[in-house]
Order: structure tokens, then sequence, then C-alpha cells
């Protein structure tokens, strides 16, 4: 590379000339172009480069006199006496004096904006451009901006508990000297720029192995040794002695990555500041998604198979997981919590309630501390969370079961099977609270004598009333209202914002306003009772016993999905859909589209029409429910969602039936949802047990299960005759109308084939054998287990955590085992 | 109407419709903050050429509606350009570039978003050597280094 630039008397002209051969047409160029200017430093460094050996004669003075309209006229005329293979070669060595650098010549905010246009697999195609190219394209603030475009969620404390743990004051005392570099960057124009993550040093000796999940942010463990030590390990001596000397230097053949090939978890800057890397953690979450999209998962379950007195005595019916902890219902009338990272009871069961508990969320924080509880002996319970002791028991919450509950800080909300709902209090409550109930008549609310209606009091008198004592406030757990409106038992609810959502047998799902008991809305459209509904304040997504489930925009109350895999009532569900950032608007946009081709189609007289499926099926087309733009499968307009609901592709449903399974559902290319994995909880037992197990025992197990396998398909097969004897209804609906339905009462006896493996773990089960990636394949419908029903389950952005009739209650864990992408779980929240 | 004069970075003084101008936020800070003495607005960092390019922007865009608001910025954008402008950019690297940073310089963002979506554009579906082609950067990659980042790429492959 050449060192000093060329004279701008010999240069410049050239170069101008150059310009003004091809560019002659671009009137817009030539006035401006005076001899010394028009061109940064940066330009000319790379025109040097690539001219530096290939530069044109010095022209005489009178050419350098002429005016850039005439030199232009000369070299055209000049030009054009030669012959074409010669005006080729003149094009040919002219050719790299228009094409730039925009990374050269553009400030990275500039860069910055326009990479944020370009898609994440262009991008990394890209950064092979060139080491300037991948140094500005591997930038944490770019990823961070195409992290949150993905629909990902983060966990912001946590990063920022993180960075500020990680941080460290710039005192020759404090620092280390292992790793330190010296800045690679220094002297270089462009500021905004870090020195490549270097991995502290400051490892305690303990480590937290695999089982973090979202608790304590994990030490930095060999991770980083890792990254340092494997294909950079020559990075801090480089450094030193090269780039300080040479800022400018674009290639340095033997020079190091920067950043390195593999990234890693923290940057760290000159001044000791930490910041989270997200090329980093969008690596990760990218990996951790294909996870879930191939189904590559390990599995485990709680108790940990080497503690089976821990269990549940019976089925579980409610589970839910925050942090590390996990809390459960079961029929056996006590409450669990456990501690995900041992897999371990974190106290005695709490015992309170006469009958099974049907229904509990809780709140770990410190600030709440509160589990709550409800149960078919129609109570509801609050416990207190860390120490697990009754605090307050709602007596007769209910005419009958309790079936399900929701609380916020401001309300608890439970619904049941006596078919009403009823709002209740948190906090002391004055009725000049804006949670005071604001009674609306002729709803089908009714309120408690107590509750005062304050459109027939003025203001000042309450203010009086509380003034001198004679309104008290009501006490925590008051009933405040009691919503009838659905025609059958209540199964399910959830609260949103001002919002109660509930789902009932009546087929019927129904949105009621918190403050007034109000209906607001009905949405109709499942053929049998419904089991469970989730509300995302766009979309209501629900789960029937006619074993679909179903996505409705909320606002038209459209039905814009309808999902079959399930040959069993759908019982339990959650719904991702991972909406980016500006995403009403892009809805909107895409809902809009599909029905403007709808009118297209029409209007073209293409015969579609928003009839009935059964009518429209008589065109000879078969319609697709699953989210299909297609005109033909439009059934309703005006939705503020697109068919399928939107969303980003990494959407997920997961959807657990009584058909024992759990299917996970992501979007195919056109965005329409598939049924991507089927999953079975006694797959997860018996893997879950294996995973505790050295390889010894494993082989043990294996042939163990062959020969139970080998029993039970003869078990199997006779159970086929008794089905095909009853067969009524159609059975034949999914790969698992398997005999399992025909005997559900047997489960007691079939589940004893796992827990024989579980007892078998061995006292020192080696973590080195943790290494194997088990793609678990989807095993064949003919297999012995035992009946299962799915009752509640949940995910976040690594696992899914199922209750069933199964005491044991099982997880599918789609880190996987991977260490790198286990260390940035912490930080992810799901979709 | 009145006019403001602009004097580019070549000394050339422009005349322009205060309308006009004012689609670039730096000037219309500038106004606002003097007052309208009449004497020209200096713009050291602008050459004639491409104010002239600038200015004949501002004047075909003078009635848009201002730009949507800030969170725009947080939203996956399209790289869609609307006829007019896609033959406006229509110039060689060196004018487009220009362009992005008076524009940047000016404050006039959807300018700056045009000629970063055309930059983008320049780069979709292109090839590492078809973008060393387009934009003339030299290789400074060892086989084995390329060999390398391209085995490190592929998680974005898998789904």
């Amino acid at each position: 590379m050449e060192g000093e630039p060329m004279p701008d008397a010999l240069i410049s002209p050239t170069l101008q000339l150059q310009t003004n051969v091809s560019e002659s047409p671009a009137p817009s160029l030539s006035p401006s172009s005076k001899l010394d200017e028009g061109y940064s430093d940066d330009t000319r460094s790379q025109a040097d480069k690539d001219l530096g050996s290939d530069n044109g004669m010095a022209l005489p003075n009178w050419v350098l006199a002429l005016s850039e309209a005439g030199r232009a006229e000369l070299a055209y005329s000049l030009l054009r006496s030669l012959r074409t293979s010669s005006i080729v070669a003149v094009v040919d060595r002219l050719n790299p004096r228009l094409h730039m650098d925009p990374v050269v010549k553009l400030p990275p905010e500039i860069t910055f904006e326009i990479f944020s246009y370009l898609e994440p697999r262009t991008l990394l195609d890209a950064t092979l451009a060139s080491r300037s190219w991948r140094d500005r394209i591997l930038d944490s603030g770019l990823w961070r901006f195409l992290y949150a475009n993905e629909g990902w969620r983060t966990n912001l404390p946590a990063i920022r508990a993180f960075e500020e743990e990680q941080f460290e004051p710039v005192s020759p005392q404090t620092r280390k000297s292992r790793l330190r570099q010296p800045e690679p960057d220094l002297g270089e124009p462009r500021q905004k720029k870090r020195v490549p993550p270097t991995w502290l040093d400051s490892r305690s000796g303990k480590r937290q192995h695999s089982t973090v999940f979202g608790g304590p942010v994990p030490e930095p463990d060999d991770e980083g040794d890792h990254h340092m030590t494997d294909e950079n390990d020559r990075t801090p001596d480089s450094f030193d002695d090269s780039d300080l000397s040479m800022p400018n230097s674009l290639s340095v053949p033997s020079s190091p990555l920067c950043p390195p090939l593999q990234s890693s978890l923290l940057l760290r800057y000159p001044n000791g500041n930490a910041q989270i890397n997200w090329t980093h953690l969008y690596k990760q979450r990218r990996r951790l998604e294909a996870n879930w999209h191939q189904g590559r998962y390990t599995n485990f379950q709680l108790p940990d198979p080497s503690y089976p007195d821990e269990a549940h005595s019976e089925c579980v019916y409610a589970i839910q997981f925050e942090g590390n902890w996990l809390v459960s219902g079961s029929r056996d009338k006590t409450v669990r919590v456990w501690n995900l990272t041992t897999k371990r009871l974190r106290h005695a069961p709490l015992e309170g309630h006469a009958k099974s508990v049907l229904c509990l969320q809780f709140d770990p924080s410190p600030k709440e501390d509160i589990i709550i509880s409800g149960s078919s002996d129609k109570t509801v319970i609050i416990w207190k969370f860390s120490t697990g002791e009754m605090i307050h028991q709602i007596e007769k919450a209910h005419a009958d079961s309790v079936l399900n509950l929701k609380f916020d800080k401001r309300f608890l909300v439970t619904c049941s099977k006596d078919r009403s709902v009823k709002v209740w209090n948190r906090r002391d409550l004055l009725p000049n609270s804006d949670d005071y109930p604001q009674m609306s008549r002729g709803t089908g609310a009714t309120y408690p004598s107590y509750i005062i209606d304050l459109k027939e009091v003025s203001p000042s008198m309450i203010e009086a009333g509380i003034a001198n004592d004679q309104i008290k406030a009501l006490k925590p757990y008051s009933l405040l209202m009691t919503v009838q409106g659905h025609a059958a038992a209540v199964n399910a609810m959830q609260i949103h914002g001002d919002d109660i959502v509930t789902a009932s047998g009546d087929r019927m799902i129904k949105v009621w306003n918190i403050r007034t008991g109000a209906c607001t809305k009905t949405l109709m459209g499942h053929e049998k009772g419904i089991a469970c509904v989730e509300f995302d304040s766009r979309r209501i997504i629900s789960g029937s016993n006619d074993n679909t489930v179903r996505v409705y925009d909320h606002a038209s109350g459209a039905e814009v999905a309808c999902l079959r895999a399930h040959s069993n009532l759908v019982r339990t569900l959650q719904a991702g859909f991972g909406d980016p950032p500006g995403a009403d608007e892009i809805l909107r946009q895409e809902a809009q589209a599909v029905e403007n081709e709808f009118f297209a189609a029409q209007e073209s007289g293409q015969g579609v029409d928003l009839g009935r499926r059964e009518q429209r099926r008589r065109h000879g087309y078969r319609g697709n429910t699953n989210g299909s733009r297609d005109p033909r499968d439009i059934t309703a307009l005006g939705a503020k969602i697109p068919p399928g609901g939107g969303g980003s592709n990494w959407a997920r449903i997961v959807s657990g039936s009584y058909d024992e399974t759990i299917v996970i559902w992501h979007k195919d290319g056109d965005g329409k949802w598939t049924q991507a994995h089927q999953l079975r909880q006694h797959e997860a037992v018996t893997n879950a047990a294996c995973d505790n197990l050295s390889q010894v025992a494993r082989t043990t197990v294996a042939a163990q299960a062959q020969q139970l396998q080998a029993q039970q398909l003869q078990a199997t097969q006779q159970g086929i005759q008794i089905m095909m004897a009853n067969a009524h209804g159609p059975n034949a609906h999914g790969p698992n109308a398997t005999p399992a339905q025909a005997g559900p009462a047997n489960h007691h006896n079939q589940a004893q084939a796992t827990p024989v493996l579980a007892n078998a773990t061995l006292p020192n089960p080696l973590p080195a054998h943790h290494h194997h990636h088990h793609v678990h394949p989807r095993r064949p419908a003919v297999v012995p287990h035992s009946t299962a029903r799915v009752f509640k389950l949940q995910f976040d952005a690594r696992k899914i955590i199922c209750a069933s009739v199964d005491p044991r209650i099982v997880g599918w864990d789609f880190a996987n085992e991977d260490e790198e992408i286990i260390e940035a779980c912490p930080f992810f929240q799901g979709l | 109407m009145s006019s403001i004069t602009l004097t580019s970075s070549d000394g050339i003084e422009m005349s322009v419709d205060r309308t006009t101008a004012e689609r670039s936020v730096l000037i219309k800070n500038m106004l606002d903050d003097l007052g309208d003495s009449g004497d020209a607005v200096p713009l050291p960092n602008v050459n004639e050429a491409v104010l002239k390019k600038v200015i004949e922007w501002c004047e075909h865009h003078k009635n848009d509606p201002p730009s949507a608001s800030d969170d725009d910025d947080n939203r996956r954008k399209t790289t869609d350009i609307d006829e007019w402008d896609q033959k406006f950019m229509q110039v060689d690297q060196e004018m487009l570039f220009e362009i992005i940073l008076a524009a940047n310089y000016l404050d006039i963002k959807a300018l700056l978003d045009v000629g970063c979506k055309t930059v983008a554009n320049m780069i979709k579906g292109k090839s590492p050597e078809e973008i060393r082609k387009t934009f003339n950067i030299q290789n400074d990659f060892t086989p084995e280094e390329e060999d390398q980042i391209r085995r490190e790429n592929e998680w974005a492959e898998d789904r």
C-alpha cells in the first residue's frame, strides 16, 4: 500500500478525467469537480490502493488549463480515435474508480442505517466482503436491533444486573493483567469502537452447571477460556506489535480477526464498562429457536428421578413456573413448590385444601411473595410463597369447584363450575380508589350489598364518609362483583389490563370489563365446550373439546385460524406470536393486503365468498384453516390481523390435549401454521431418567425397555381389538389413536415401567456423558406408554413444562445441553 | 414566497424557497435561531453539485407530510423506494455517498433513508465476491479465514 498520497496536480486530473469519461451525462458532477477537492482522504487512499500502479501519464499544462467540460470533450475525442479494443481496455482500467467502499466512505452510524435494512442472512454473507465490513457488521447495536425485529424478547433487568456485576473500575490495582489487551482500534479514525470481547479472569471457583433456568446470572465459566484459547490465542501478541503502529492498515493478512471468530457474551470497554454482546445473544437465540424447529431437546422431570418420594401422589392439574421456581397443584390436595435447578421440593407440600387443587398462580418477587390456589373444595387459599404458610382462605368462594384463577396487583379473579366469575380486591380498597367497582346494572353483574353505588353518592359525601370513618376500607379478598353470563362451567380465564377473558363449556368466549363487570364481547366458533384460553391484546387463542385450537382477532372477533391435529379435547395451550416493534401497523397492512386480494379475486369471478365452509366446499376446493391467505380460504373481513394471526416467523403455539400429546405449532414459509412436533409425556419421563444414568446403566435400561416394549406390544394389540369392538365416533384422527384411550384407568400400572428406570440411578452420574445430543426421534404410534392426558403446560424461551395424569411433572429443554445457549438463556424471554 | 440563500462549501450561492430549504432540520433550526436576516446560510460540508441535487430532492418533496415519528426507527423496514426517488438516486457511487452524507449533515431524514435504502439494495442478494466487485473492495481475508468465517456463519442456516 502506498504511503504518501500523490501530489494533487499529478493525480487529480487523472481521476477527474476518469470520472467524466463515463459520467459525462451526469451534469451534476461536472461543475464542482475542481482539481483539488471533492475527495475525502479516505476515498483517496482507496483510490491510491486501486490505481497506484495504474496511473496514467502526467498531463501537459495546456490540458490542465482547460475547463472541466473542455477536458471531458478532449477525452471523448481522444477515446473516439481509438480502436474499440483499446476503449474497452481503458474502460476496464477506469472501472474501479467508479466503485467505492461505503464502509470507508461513510461513518458507522450511517452504515448502521444501511445494514438495518438487510436480513441477518444477507449481513452474515456480507461479513465476507472484507475485514472492515465484518467489523462494521458484527456490531452489537445492529444485532440488538435485529434481535428485537425477530420478535424475540429479552430480560432487560437481568442484562443490566449482569453488566453492572461485570463492571470493573479502571485502576491498575484492580485490573488483572492476563487478558488485558491494548485496544486494537486505537488511533483508527472511527470512534464508537470497542475492544474485542475479553472474558474476565474473575472467575470464582464455583461453577453453575447446566441447570440455570433463569436463576442467578451464571458466572462466566470455561466458555470464556474457550474463546480466548481456541482460535484466538494469538490475539494478544499480534495486537501488541502491529495495529498500534499501523492504524489505518486495511490488510495485514496475518492480523487476527476482529471481532474474533467466535463471539462471546460480554464486550469489555477500556474504561472497565462491560456490555452484553447482542451479536452473541442474537446468535444463541437463533440457535435455540432452531432447536425448537428441529425438535432437538433433552428432558427432565420433577422430582429428580432419584427422589421419587417428593412427587405428587396423584395427577397434577396445575403448574406455573417463573425464574427458578415452579409451583404445582394436584389431585392429592397439595400445592408443591419446586426448585428448577435441583428439581427438588423447596419445602414440605402445602396442605390446606380438602379436595383437588385445580388452579393456581404465584408471584415469587419479594414484594408479592404469594401463591393463590383454587380447588374443587370451592375455596381459594392464599399462601406465602417463601415459607409455604397459609395466609388466608376464602371459604365458599364459589358454589362449586374453582376451575381457574388469575391475579394482578389489584384484583383476584376466579371462575367456577358454578358458571360465575368473581372479582376480589387484593389490597385495602376505598370507594375513592380507581379500582373500586363501577356498578353497571343490567349487564349480568351483581354486587354485594356493601359495595357503594358511586353514581348515587357524591364524591364529597364519600370523602366525608371516609374522613369520619363511616366508610371503611374493604379488606383484601373481599368480593367486589359476581359476573353471570355463561350458560355452563367457566373453564378458563385470563386478565389483560382491564379485560377479563373467559372461556366456557357453553362454547363461547366472553370479554368483560374488570371494573364494571359488563360484557364487552362474545366470540363464537367452537363446536363444543372450550377448555382453555389465552389473550395477548391482539388475539384470543382457545382450545376446545371439538379438538381444535382457534385464533380470533380481538378487535373484530373474526376467527383467523382453526388448527386441527389433536384427536381429543385440547385442555391447555400457550401462544407466543412474537410481535416485533411497530406490529400494529404491520398487522394492519397485512390484513389489508389479504382483503384486497380477496376483493380482486371476487371481482375477477373466481367464485370466492364468505359463506359457510360447507357451501364453499361445493366449489370443489378443500379449504385451509391454518392461516392461509388464499382468497378462497377467507371467511371474514374487517380483521385487524391477517389470517393465522400474524406475528413473527418464530411465532409458536404449544397445545396439550387429552389425546396425551403436546403439539408444537410453527409457521411455515407462507405464514400458515403447521404441526412441527408432537411430544409425549412418557417419552420425556424415560429420557429424563436416562439422562441421569451412566452409559452402562443406560444400556441396561435400554434392554429393559425393549423387553417391556415387546410385552406391552402384545397387550396393545389386545387393546386394539377391544377398541375396534367398541368403536364409536371417529377415532382415526391422529397418529395416536392408540389403545391408550381404551383403558384410561390403567395408567398407574403402566406408569411403573419408568419408575423402575428412575430408581436405577447410579450414585455418581458423570457429567462427561452429557454430550449426547439426542435428537429424539418421533416414535411410531405403537409403543407402550402410560395414559397421560395433558392438563397444563407452560413454555418460555427455553423449555416446555407439562403436568398430566402422571404425577411426575416433565420438561423439554431446547437448550439441548449446549453450553453457549445455556449461558445466554437467563437473558432471554419468550415470544 | 420568501426565499433564502445558501452558500456551498465551494462558495457558490444558491437561492432557494424557504419551505424547500426547511426540509433540512439543520437549516430550519438555523433560520429559527437566527431569524431571517437575509444573510446567506453557509453550508461548509456540502459542495455545489451535491447541494444542487439535495435541493432538487427537497423541491420535489416539499409538500410531503412530516416524516413519521421516531418509533419508526425500531421497526422492521422495507427497502421499497418510490419511482421518482429511484430515478433521482441513479447517480454514480461517489455522488450517492455524498448525498447520503449531506442528508445526514443537513438532517433530512427522508432523504437519508432513501439513500441508505439505495445502498442496501445494492448489497441485497449479492455474494461476497459480488459485493466486493460492486464497491471495489479488496479481499483482505486469507482463504483459511474465509473458510472459517463461512463455517462460523452456518448457524444462521439451520431452521
